[in-house]
């Protein structure tokens, strides 16, 4: 019973008075971002990372994890309310929830929806905290070889699993790639692509590219559209569904949370594929399938467990490997990073506080974010009446004054917005930006790992499949480059 | 599509720059690869895909006829384009005019034309987010943000 004693001593830890704020705060400011469209998790995580420099790491990491995963209870609120998804992660949710609530049974389709976040959500911490150390023990024994093929296929299941043509999302990846590498060579340290601009000897900061892509790209995207979303004048009443409801939404729940655990893990999966495959399961196993798109309550019930057991489960790869698996994650890893710990298999047995203190939160978390969520629904539909173009400001404010504050330097102002006008092209062209920063946070790792093989294999490029693990690793790679293909040839011969 | 046609381009030409780029650092061999090495590799990655996009976007085309690409309407873009605008001038005016000052006038442009609202409550908000954030970054966190001469 090893587990509880260190579980009780991550409580110790999440329940101090200090810590047990940054959770409320965490899970407060990730509802409210989840509620508001135009604002999504990594944007908000990469705005409050400079505020978290001065924080404890545990403190930090808190903070920053309830962010994310509260933001997935905030968005399904306006998903049902106002057919607008909050985030991208509850788009599902809108097409049974809206109709259930101009049926006049939003009560029920919210209650549904947080009384299942919070099921999932906890069920996928339990999952974590078992799976999480032994998979840890597991990959201490990977060498620079098995680094290097997981980095590979981490990258690739980003590109493909990414939404979008895999195509672009591999453009992305490799422009990532290229980005981390301004700066110092990991192994040598001789600079490279620096142009002799003495700032750039050390990179870009990955917090700049990250702030600039999301906070400053995002609003330039709502800037351009001026739509005010218009609030579904329907009452709340009551916050209970029926027995019937609860009886319905049971096993889809239950698949929905265990789906979303499973997808969560994989680079690139998460939270918003899992709630798309969740919806179609449970429209094809229903006895009723007819009934999904006019308000079925297991539409409601499976993809929005699955969202929230995807974003706790996607902190296994980072925790057990060092690999975020999406961008908000990632930033996550940076501040981590920033801390000077580095997340990896050795940071269960070496940062146990960090480790076991943010699994206490998240059960705390959960927990406060199922208190927040269900009496308050009408405060944080109350928060869509503040118009974009007032909050736009405010956020600009908050991204420049971040940037500032990195290095105290207006040099890092200017390079923010840089990236501000490059996120809003890339998604001007259909360009997701999270595989970018994936792979500009993983690059470095990945050229040492890759290097290192090959200076210890003497240049011999069969050391990636003589060992199992990279072999097996690389193979599935293969097979994800090569299902588009596969595809292909099966429509050309049907054609 | 045609954007995707654009992107293939730009993203190709990117590739070629990072190859021509990576090729004055030294390759080494592949049994001891040198600084030049793997970004040599990255950027013949890229261009492959861009020039895989760019032979999607022709046969997509194709199949489709040529057909006008989804650009944003005139009133939109000019208000990105103002948005990009105010924030490079703010850049540039930050250290000589000072963070409240120059903030001031940043939120004041961003606000005006987006809420069509009266000057005052535009004016008012402008105040209470330059001054706002002033005192929480500034005075309370300690950010050495420039005071410029209004508080100097």
């Amino acid at each position: 019973m090893e587990i509880l004693s260190l579980l009780a001593q991550g409580f110790a830890i999440a329940l101090t008075p200090t810590n047990l704020a940054y959770g409320f705060v965490g899970a407060l400011v990730g509802t409210a971002i989840g509620v508001l469209p135009g604002l999504g998790p990594p944007a908000t995580i990469a705005l409050l990372l400079p505020i978290t420099y001065g924080m404890a790491p545990t403190s930090a990491v808190i903070l920053l994890a309830g962010i994310f995963y509260g933001a997935m209870y905030g968005g399904s609120t306006t998903s049902i309310l106002l057919n607008i998804p909050g985030e991208a992660a509850s788009v599902v949710t809108c097409i049974d929830g809206y109709q259930m609530a101009r049926q006049g049974r939003a009560g029920a389709a919210l209650a549904v929806s947080a009384v299942g976040s919070f099921v999932a959500g906890t069920a996928s911490v339990v999952g974590l905290m078992l799976l999480a150390p032994p998979l840890a023990a597991f990959a201490l024994r990977f060498g620079a070889p098995e680094y290097t093929a997981l980095l590979v296929l981490g990258l690739m299941m980003v590109g493909y699993l990414g939404g979008g043509s895999m195509t672009k999302g591999l453009m992305m990846a490799a422009l990532g790639l290229l980005l981390g590498m301004v700066g110092l060579d990991p192994i040598m340290g001789s600079p490279r692509f620096t142009y002799g601009v003495f700032k750039l000897s050390e990179g870009f900061e990955f917090v700049l590219v990250a702030m600039g892509l999301f906070g400053i790209g995002e609003v330039l995207v709502n800037v351009e559209r001026s739509t005010v979303p218009e609030v579904l004048k329907t009452r709340i009443r009551g916050l209970l569904a029926s027995r019937e409801e609860w009886r319905a939404a049971g096993l889809p729940l239950a698949r929905g949370s265990l789906l979303g655990f499973f997808v969560g893990v994989l680079p690139g999966g998460g939270a918003i594929i899992s709630s798309f495959v969740s919806y179609a399961i449970e429209k094809k196993l229903s006895r009723h399938p007819e009934r999904f798109g006019q308000g079925a309550i297991e539409g409601v019930a499976g993809p929005e467990a699955a969202n929230n057991a995807a974003a706790t489960s996607s902190f296994i790869p980072l925790l057990t490997l060092g690999i975020p698996g999406n961008a908000s994650i990632a930033l996550i890893f940076a501040a981590l990073l920033i801390h000077g710990i580095r997340p990896g298999p050795l940071l269960v047995s070496e940062q146990p506080a960090v480790f076991w203190g943010l699994i206490a939160s998240m059960y705390i978390g959960n927990l406060v974010l199922l208190v927040l969520n269900l009496p308050l629904i009408r405060l944080w539909v109350k928060l869509l009446e503040v118009p974009y173009a007032i909050l736009a400001p405010f956020v600009v404010v908050f991204v420049l004054v971040g940037a500032y504050s990195v290095n105290n330097s207006v040099f890092d102002v200017g390079t923010t917005i840089a990236f501000g006008a490059v996120g809003y092209a890339l998604r001007k062209l259909d360009f997701e930006p999270a595989p970018l920063v994936l792979a500009m946070i993983l690059g470095p790792q990945l050229e040492a790992a890759l290097r290192r093989s090959l200076i210890y294999s003497r240049g011999d490029l069969l050391v990636f499949f003589e060992r199992p693990i990279s072999a097996a690793l690389l193979a599935v790679a293969v097979l994800l480059l090569l299902s588009p293909l596969v595809r292909w040839a099966f429509e050309r011969r049907a054609v | 599509m045609a954007r995707d046609g654009i992107a293939a381009l730009a993203l190709a030409l990117l590739g070629g720059a990072a190859i021509h780029q990576a090729g004055k650092l030294p390759y080494g061999m592949v049994r001891n690869p040198g600084p030049g090495f793997v970004p040599w590799w990255v950027g013949v990655t890229l261009l492959g895909l861009s020039l895989l996009l760019g032979l999607q976007a022709l046969r997509a085309r194709r199949a489709r006829g040529p057909g006008r690409a989804g650009a944003p309407a005139r009133a939109e873009w000019r208000r990105v384009a103002a948005l990009l605008a105010a924030l490079v001038l703010y850049v540039v005016a930050l250290e000589p005019l000072g963070y409240p000052l120059s903030t001031f006038l940043l939120v004041l442009l961003v606000l005006r034309p987006a809420s069509r609202r009266a000057l005052v409550p535009a004016l008012g908000l402008a105040v209470l987010a330059a001054g706002g954030s002033y005192a929480l970054f500034a005075v309370w966190l300690k950010v050495p943000l420039p005071p410029g001469p209004l508080l100097r």
